[in-house]
């Protein structure tokens, strides 16, 4: 028996798997403490339930290595056919993810490009897509694979299809895209570490060794560097006397009791559109990481892009230079931010932060915003992160009231909507859904207040009519002027007898139209505007240029009442979606729905027939001008 | 076996209840442990809570080992006459103390707690440490004492 034990014992020791030590790896960017990172291994000791929270964050998830467990999709034998060319065929090597695939290096016109065989290593993403990169073989530089996993379809998607992004347009990724790109906000103190700056020199003539001091957004991306800290707190007096107090520890930032700006500039180094001042601060950070530190003057060490403000700024005008579609890719007309993770933008604009009267009155990311889980907080971690991190109590009205509370008292009287309607709610008409982002809208962090005019004149939907999307543009500068006293601009024929959303869905650019699909799929909106006439207009989206669109338009056909179980496959051959369009559009036609309304604003006769000659005639003036979001 | 002197008897007899009841105690937290185990109570279980679980997992061993300790001190009592020798009263105040000082301030560590560190209540712990530190020394050099004279004389 102590024999078979023994045996027993030593078979497990030898089968199990030796820990791989980061420094022996060669084919990707690894992890190394230093420069005063600890890493967050190191702060679990003394602050667990911070660290749990955000261990169960995506903050932490953003970037992995990949693994068995990071790895949502299926490798095992798995044929890819959603991707440009030729399918992608994955496998399984023990541990090892492997792909082969079209080379996306390939740059001549004539032939097939050659298939090559890369080992996948990391991982972006694990909330809505992972991202997969493989391993270039030419040091520690990465690429992307040419699809992505979308994790909650459970399909596969081109890489360009998940993305607003013009169609026909290449996205095609140079090696080394991640270690240049995005490690600068999905990793702790990311050092790219090349030769020369980016794109500057081929990729290949440079010595590439990428190291990070943690994948992910790690406790020191946000309270900086800890090594002082530890060493400061290993004397247990020090940290009773902390505990105990109400006394800040002087050795360590805690971006919530810093002022509201540089508070917030904690957050806005990753979420703001920003770039280096010039050549020499990139590569600065090539070598050295970002030199930004929690507590700084953000400000200091890059630029930060506000149109709204300094459109006429060199800076600016350098970008767009380099760059024409810089503003547009990334801003509405007037300078708004209008893509998703640029929040920090947002903020700037806002009179919450920028018109505060004291600190304590100011807007910051963390008014409503907690990067660490309250312990009072009912809901699971996981629930906790999915809701962006919003905080207990400021999922509702709550986090505006807290500075507006004579509106408090009485809030219809504000909102001249029903208390408890979503009309009501403070972040439907002040932060509506017009940013864009991972297949999906997100709310504007500009806090503002909707106009007509914002529509008219800069093509950017209103809170109203997100809403009420079967209402025209002219019924809600109607509402506006009688409510508000606002002043309602000139209106065209189309804005005055056509629903908004349907001018959006019809005429308006790539963005515009997947702001128009995903509000239809809104609960609130089809509360408000009913559903049954959205059919036809969504079915008309599953045909859109853009694969953006088609995905969120079936997205929002599958929430209508009775269409749970429509399948599209919105980046399949163009003729297997126009069937699946053509068979939902005549069904919708045999069915009782389609005479259910008959509003000329919905484009539908006194007899509940479609306007055809109208929708043609509006689909023929859209905007056509190509849209890059750059989310 | 030697005679026993009267105080020696006592002492056995008080350490030997003491311990056994101390056992009977722990054993009873330790089942209580397992409870909250068995039902995944986060209380004790969340990773949050990580600090109280091992201060209660500490207080639940050393009480349940110094119990152990206070049989074995009443045995050795028997055993080796020579601990008459040495002061049983500061042996056995300072086996009781330790007893209540170093499982209750582990308990009491991790009633409150300040994220890694625990409570106040630690602060218990290094005195019962000392008292079972002074305890076992004491204890030690009675057992390395020589006999009495007369068991001397005896064995010549």
């Amino acid at each position: 028996m102590l024999l078979g034990s023994l045996s027993l014992g030593m078979s497990f020791f030898l089968s199990a798997q030796p820990p791989v030590v980061e420094s022996t790896i060669t084919n990707r960017p690894i992890q190394v403490t230093g420069d005063g990172y600890v890493s967050s291994d190191t702060c679990q000791a003394c602050h667990p339930t911070e660290y749990e929270s955000w261990y169960g964050s995506f903050h932490r998830t953003m970037t992995q290595v990949a693994t068995e467990n990071t790895v949502r999709a299926d490798f095992d034998g798995v044929r890819v056919n959603n991707v440009h060319g030729q399918p992608m065929q994955l496998e399984r090597d023990g541990a090892e993810f492997w792909a082969e695939f079209d080379d996306p290096q390939w740059n001549e016109t004539n032939g097939d490009p050659p298939r090559i065989r890369r080992q996948v290593v990391m991982v972006t993403g694990s909330h809505h897509q992972n991202i997969y990169w493989y391993s270039t073989g030419h040091g520690r530089s990465l690429n992307v694979l040419p699809g992505v996993y979308l994790i909650n379809e459970n399909q596969w998607a081109h890489r360009s299809a998940v993305v607003l992004h013009p169609p026909g347009q290449s996205l095609a990724m140079q090696d080394g895209h991640w270690n240049a790109i995005c490690i600068v906000c999905h990793t702790t103190l990311g050092k790219t570490a090349f030769d020369t700056p980016y794109g500057s020199e081929p990729i290949t003539e440079q010595v590439i060794d990428t190291t990070v001091a943690e994948f992910g957004i790690a406790c020191e991306s946000c309270h900086g560097p800890a090594e002082a800290h530890v060493t400061a707190n290993q004397n247990p007096l020090r940290r009773y006397g902390l505990r105990l107090s109400s006394n800040s520890d002087q050795t360590i930032v805690q971006p919530t009791r810093l002022d509201p700006t540089r508070s917030s500039q904690v957050c806005g180094q990753c979420h703001s559109v920003w770039e280096f001042y010039d050549a020499n601060g990139e590569r600065l950070a090539n070598n050295h990481g970002l030199p930004y530190r929690p507590g700084d003057e953000l400000r200091d060490t890059r630029f930060i892009a506000q149109p709204s403000v300094d459109r006429i700024s060199p800076s600016i005008q350098t970008l767009v230079t380099n760059d024409p579609e810089f503003v547009r890719g990334s801003f509405w007309p007037d300078g708004m931010v209008r893509v998703s993770g640029r929040e920090y933008n947002g903020l700037l604009d806002s009179p919450c932060f920028n018109q505060a009267s004291t600190d304590d009155r100011t807007l910051t990311c963390f008014s409503c915003h907690s990067m660490h889980k309250s312990p009072d907080d009912p809901r699971s971690i996981f629930e906790w992160a999915d809701t962006h991190q919003v905080s207990t109590d400021m999922t509702g009205d709550a986090a505006c009231l807290q500075c507006h509370e004579p509106i408090g008292a009485n809030l219809p009287a504000h909102t001249r909507h029903s208390e408890g309607s979503s009309g009501s709610r403070c972040y439907n008409c002040h932060m509506p859904y017009t940013s864009y982002g991972l297949l999906k809208t997100v709310r504007s962090h500009t806090i503002s207040s909707p106009t007509a005019a914002e529509t008219a004149e800069l093509n950017r939907p209103n809170a109203c009519n997100l809403c009420h999307l079967d209402k025209t543009l002219a019924w809600t500068a109607d509402r506006l002027l009688d409510w508000y006293g606002t002043p309602p601009p000139s209106l065209t024929v189309e804005e005055r007898t056509v629903a908004a959303s349907l001018l959006w869905i019809l005429r308006g650019d790539g963005g515009l139209r997947a702001i128009a699909a995903q509000s239809m799929g809104w609960e609130a909106a089809q509360t408000t505007s009913g559903t049954s006439w959205m059919v036809p207009h969504l079915g008309e989206a599953l045909g859109d240029p853009y694969d953006a669109v088609r995905f969120i338009a079936a997205r929002s056909l599958q929430s209508l009442p009775g269409y749970a179980n429509f399948k599209f496959n919105f980046a399949g051959p163009r003729q297997a979606r126009i069937d699946s369009a053509v068979a939902l559009l005549r069904d919708w036609r045999a069915s009782s729905a389609s005479t259910t309304r008959r509003d000329s604003e919905l484009l539908v006769n006194e007899n509940g027939v479609l306007r055809l000659d109208l929708m043609r005639q509006l689909f023929d003036s859209r905007n056509r001008r190509g849209l890059f979001l750059r989310e | 076996m030697a005679d026993q002197s009267e105080p020696a008897v006592h002492y056995a007899h008080h350490h030997l209840r003491f311990g056994w009841w101390s056992l009977v105690c722990f054993l009873t937290f330790g089942f209580t442990l397992e409870l909250l185990h068995g039902f995944k109570v986060g209380f004790y279980l969340d990773v949050p809570n990580e600090t109280r679980r091992l201060m209660w997992t500490l207080a639940h061993a050393h009480g349940a080992l110094l119990g152990f300790v206070h049989i074995l001190f009443a045995i050795s009592l028997r055993v080796f006459p020579t601990l008459a020798s040495i002061s049983l009263k500061t042996v056995a105040w300072n086996l009781t103390g330790a007893s209540i000082l170093l499982p209750g301030g582990f308990f009491a560590g991790g009633v409150q707690f300040y994220g890694g560190d625990p409570g106040l209540g630690i602060l218990f712990v290094p005195i019962g440490a000392t008292c079972l530190g002074v305890a076992v020394v004491l204890v030690a050099r009675g057992a390395s004492a020589p006999r009495h004279a007369n068991d001397h004389a005896t064995k010549r």
